[in-house]
């Protein structure tokens, strides 16, 4: 699988990093890399199983929009958050996402896993081959 | 069969034997017969894979030679390392973010309280 997963420790309670998840406004404070806006007035988030998120980030330089959207398949206050990202709309990073929080006393581990998306017909289409035993694609870069 | 390229590198990569290939054409190219020498699998079935890694663009095959021997495309798999890297970067990014935001509000909390 084409996946990767990011850990890091906040010094922050479990509730504080969840909030920051799930708050809108807190959200449109941090998310999206330096450079780049998350403004309030286009958060949608319908924070339950099956329930829709859309977002627009903006490149503070450019004005160029990026509107992503997705939908949340587990939400279980406050340890853990997955959604299926739609991607981009040339089809890119379509994927599912899983934000999993752990109570550290007082501090919080977040590990993120990012999991690339893939139809059903590409599953077909991979058989067999596709299940557990599909091991990390940058080993393979690695070796080259 | 999937259109986009990169969808079709990740489904040629969804393969032990077809990225075991591509590790051994990464050392240079090879013929279906070198290609076969690790596996217990039949000429025939090395044909198939390496027309799967030809489909979706990670293998070329020269038409001239009477071996035709196989030769990696690096062009899809540097797609597929840009997604990881654009993803990676994006969330790095943000999660950098976020711990300044938490800092900032859980200061600001503590001093509150």
């Amino acid at each position: 699988m084409v996946e990767f997963t990011i850990v890091r420790v906040f010094d922050a309670p479990r509730e504080a990093v969840w909030r920051a998840w799930t708050d809108p406004e807190q959200l449109a404070q941090w998310f999206g890399p330096r450079g780049v806006s998350t403004p309030l007035d286009k958060i949608r988030m319908d924070l339950r199983p099956g329930g829709v998120a859309s977002l627009v980030m903006v490149d503070d330089a450019s004005g160029t929009e990026y509107p992503n959207s997705g939908t949340y398949l587990e939400v279980v206050p406050p340890e853990r958050l997955v959604w299926k990202d739609d991607g981009f709309p040339d089809g890119t990073g379509a994927g599912t996402v899983t934000v999993r929080l752990r109570n550290l006393g007082g501090k919080t581990e977040l590990a993120l896993h990012v999991v690339a998306d893939f139809t059903d017909e590409m599953r077909a289409q991979a058989g067999a081959g596709w299940g557990s035993s599909f091991d990390r694609l940058g080993e393979l870069l690695a070796r080259r | 069969m999937p259109t986009d390229e990169l969808s079709r590198t990740f489904a040629a990569l969804a393969d032990p034997t077809r990225r075991a290939m591509l590790a051994r054409l990464a050392r240079g190219e090879a013929t279906v017969n070198e290609l076969a020498e690790p596996f217990s699998i039949s000429l025939q079935a090395v044909s198939k894979h390496l027309k799967v890694l030809e489909q979706a663009g990670l293998v070329t095959r020269s038409r001239a030679a009477q071996q035709r021997p196989a030769r990696l495309r690096a062009g899809p798999l540097a797609d597929a390392a840009q997604w990881l890297t654009f993803y990676r970067g994006f969330f790095e990014g943000s999660l950098d973010r976020l711990d300044e935001h938490l800092r900032k509000n859980v200061l600001k909390g503590r001093a509150d309280g």
